[in-house]
């Protein structure tokens, strides 16, 4: 190998790490492709906690289920519930919480969600990722046997992560954009 | 202007209709549509930089940065059952921002707005609140929410509250001593500060840090937010969350004053409990 050979090998090497790290701007087109992927993650996440707040789902498959619901979040997420009679956060672990969905004490668990949804702008953090939040509504309805029924509506306040991300296909390397939730705000509103 | 208007009114019925065409899907969503439901859709909706449905318009877009479209957009972001924000004040401040000749728009980069974060924490085995004021800095190529300012009321009794100070002072001979002296300002801790230089004013940050990583600070929970735009030229409002049935909910102005640029020095000391 030459000297000049060597040096573009390094300036290349150099290229591909400096792309690595990079996190480019996101023109408007963009943010509504990451968009659409932020929300497909969010609605899997709807899927999953019905899922396993259905009474219906057996324990394994709801304990698999949660396993595949905490693949969609970043590590240490955690969930900040108030109600409207406790305005204080409470802190929860994301699998603490899907276990406690799970374990409610009803006999009937009904999770709908509405058919509306904000996205925010997308905002770059210090470490080159971009963070938004999506906000959904959901209403849950438990009841019981006895005829007891506890009905409730939440804002939840997801955070998403997005990084762009380079992976390796049969020699070629592509970008993608790669999106994960985070900490999640659930407040109880009161509905009209 | 009269046919923006009435475009706007349309676009409005429109979101209702549509919105109660989606509510058979589940409920009433309309409710939910007309909440604010971020701060960064109350910017967008201040700058008229989102339709109503509430999907990012840019510009070029007819509707981004409509004046027709920010006076209405306005009108919905104030606190309509607080009584104390007069028509007036609020016409006065919608035709400032939407002058045609000089309109001004919020913008989330652009400082002069902060949150202010009542936290909950255990202290000497009690809860007590501090109060965390937090603004966004830019780092690297981004930006992040800080902590700049602290208030805890514990702290503020800690200072200057003996009445009878004026004879705590080291004598201008306590040199020749080799300051023996110095024994009767350490005696007395709870006077120690009027011995300290005229500078010298209590730094509630370090103290709150210094007390958190000794462990007597304990965090428990947040209690509210709020946010201050100092950001418009003579204008000051404050954020707060609503939570209530209705369609004036979410993030609203519950409290707005037009203020001179120089005045608002004094009123960001008092935002600080400084005075």
């Amino acid at each position: 190998m030459n000297k000049s050979n060597i040096v573009f090998s390094i300036i290349l090497l150099f290229a591909v790490c400096m792309t690595a790290f990079a996190q480019p701007e996101i023109s408007p087109e963009r943010k509504q492709a990451i968009d659409s992927l932020a929300l497909e993650k969010v609605k899997d996440l709807g899927k999953y906690i019905s899922i396993i707040g259905n009474k219906d789902t057996p324990f394994s498959e709801a304990n698999r289920v949660i396993d595949r619901a905490l693949e969609l979040f970043a590590e240490g997420s955690q969930m900040g519930v108030s109600s409207l009679h406790r305005q204080d956060i409470k802190y929860y672990g994301i699998r603490e919480y899907f276990q406690r969905l799970m374990a409610l004490n009803y006999d009937r668990v009904r999770i709908e969600w509405f058919n509306i949804q904000y996205i925010s702008d997308l905002v770059r953090q210090p470490d080159g990722r971009y963070v938004g939040v999506i906000t959904v509504y959901q209403r849950f309805t438990g009841e019981s046997d006895d005829g007891l029924k506890y009905v409730d509506t939440t804002k939840k306040d997801i955070t998403v992560y997005v990084e762009r991300k380079q992976t390796q296909i049969q020699g070629r390397i592509i970008g993608f954009w790669d999106v994960l939730l985070g900490d999640i705000r659930v407040t109880e509103t009161k509905p009209e | 202007m009269r046919l923006t208007f009435i475009v706007v009114i349309l676009q409005l019925v429109h979101a209702l209709v549509s919105a109660q065409e989606i509510g058979s899907y589940l409920g009433d969503e309309a409710f939910m549509y007309a909440e604010t439901k971020q701060i960064n859709q109350f910017f967008r909706r201040f700058n008229s930089e989102e339709d109503l449905e509430g999907k990012r318009l840019f510009e070029g877009n007819a509707d981004y940065r409509s004046p027709e479209f920010r006076s209405n957009y306005i009108k919905m972001l104030f606190d309509r059952e607080n009584g104390s924000i007069t028509e007036d004040t609020k016409e006065d401040f919608i035709s400032e921002m939407t002058n045609n000749s000089d309109p001004s728009f919020l913008d989330y980069y652009g400082g002069r707005w902060f949150a202010e974060v009542d936290a909950k924490f255990t202290y000497q085995g009690q809860s007590r609140t501090v109060v965390l004021f937090l603004e966004l800095e830019k780092e690297n190529l981004g930006i992040k929410w800080v902590i700049n300012n602290v208030y805890f009321y514990p702290f503020t009794k800690m200072f200057y509250t003996d009445s009878t100070a004026l004879a705590k002072f080291l004598h201008p001979m306590s040199h020749e001593l080799d300051f023996m002296n110095l024994i009767k300002v350490f005696n007395e801790p709870e006077t120690a500060e009027y011995y300290f230089d005229e500078d010298f004013k209590p730094d509630f940050k370090t103290l709150f840090l210094y007390e958190v990583k000794q462990g007597d600070l304990v965090f428990e929970t947040i209690e509210k937010v709020s946010f201050h735009f100092f950001q418009l030229e003579d204008w000051y409002f404050q954020l707060k969350e609503f939570n209530r049935p209705g369609y004036n909910t979410g993030w609203l102005i519950s409290n707005i004053s037009k203020i001179a640029e120089d005045q608002k020095g004094m009123l960001l000391k008092y935002i600080y409990y400084e005075n």
